[in-house]
């Protein structure tokens, strides 16, 4: 019961509690996207798979891909490109190849939303030890 | 009107050759001589005459009367510009009242100028046409216009500053790019070595 009223207390402003932290509650700790992050990427992590890029240079060139969309799922991007000048004109075609694409630009964002949380506990990790320096 | 034409009833007449010869005639009889002898020839009746146009500024009260008289108004109703030397002469001071003003539902002679015939025109009566210049009264009063808008803007302006800066953005980290932060594809010399940037997978 009374962990449940903890959570709902945490869960106030469930949208946009980032916000309220950054500009109220702990200004020094939350992370802000627009600069680098501080945090050493292996820091925490025995050992880290870096992310594989399955497109080539000379592919996304070829596609004449926007510079937004050279990201790492612009291979699922180029098959779905593909299905469809390969359908056309049936525009309801690619729903697989779409579907692909964006299941990854999802765990794409998922991915992002994670660096952003851990940024902002080793952030408050910092803080602490910081303070129990100084109280000691 | 010259009657030395004398024309039977219903014979046809042609007018052009009438006003040639009636010219003619003129020049023989006229007293100026060169151009305006030429041109001074004939003038119609339909013009303004001498004492219809606008004179000098009317100084004893006959004068007054005769100037309203000639403007088409009351003499109680009849007031001058003030004599200071800037040249409106005996034209009346009317109100500086935009034709918009005016009634919209009575028939007036000429409804788009809503101005009747022979009726004394305003000065500017051409800025005050309902194209232009209007100076009906505002449905609210001016200054409460004025605080409106401007605390809209003012409003408005304010928040886009607190919008500067204090941003509202999302809690994700900023989007990863391969290839070195796509270095080659932003334009980077391809002869010099990139910045090594590596992403993980989380």
């Amino acid at each position: 019961m009374v962990a449940g009223g903890l959570w709902s207390v945490r869960l106030v402003g469930v949208m946009g509690a980032h916000l309220v932290r950054k500009y109220a509650t702990e200004t020094d700790t939350e992370p802000d996207p627009a600069k680098k992050f501080e945090f050493d990427p292996q820091f925490g992590f025995a050992e880290r798979k870096e992310r594989e890029m399955i497109a080539t240079q000379e592919q996304m060139n070829l596609a004449q891909l926007p510079l937004e969309q050279r990201d790492y799922c612009a291979h699922y991007l180029l098959k779905l490109m593909k299905c469809k000048r390969d359908n056309w004109p049936n525009f309801l075609a690619c729903k697989h190849e779409r579907h692909d694409w964006d299941y990854c630009e999802h765990q794409d964002y998922v991915m992002r939303m994670k660096e952003y949380e851990r940024e902002r506990r080793l952030q408050l990790r910092k803080k602490r030890i910081e303070a129990q320096a100084q109280a000691a | 009107m010259r009657t030395s034409e004398y024309v039977k009833q219903q014979q046809p007449v042609n007018m052009a050759g009438v006003g040639f010869r009636r010219w003619a005639q003129a020049l023989s009889k006229g007293k100026g001589s060169g151009i305006s002898a030429l041109l001074s020839g004939c003038r119609a009746a339909s013009g303004m005459s001498k004492d219809s146009l606008p004179g000098p500024y009317p100084k004893t009260p006959e004068e007054r009367a005769a100037a309203a008289k000639k403007y088409n108004m009351r003499v109680e109703d009849y007031e001058p510009y003030p004599d200071n030397g800037e040249g409106f002469g005996d034209y009346p001071k009317l109100p500086e009242r935009s034709q918009q003003e005016r009634d919209p539902w009575y028939q007036w002679d000429h409804p788009d100028l809503r101005r009747n015939w022979g009726e004394p025109m305003h000065w500017d009566f051409d800025m005050y046409i309902r194209n232009r210049v209007d100076t009906s009264p505002s449905p609210v009063p001016w200054s409460t216009m004025c605080k409106q808008l401007f605390g809209f803007i003012g409003f408005m302006l304010f928040m886009f500053y607190v919008g500067e800066k204090f941003p509202a953005y999302q809690p994700v980290a900023p989007k990863q790019y391969p290839f070195n932060d796509l270095y080659l594809e932003k334009g980077g010399d391809p002869e010099k070595q990139a910045e090594e940037v590596k992403h993980y997978e989380i």
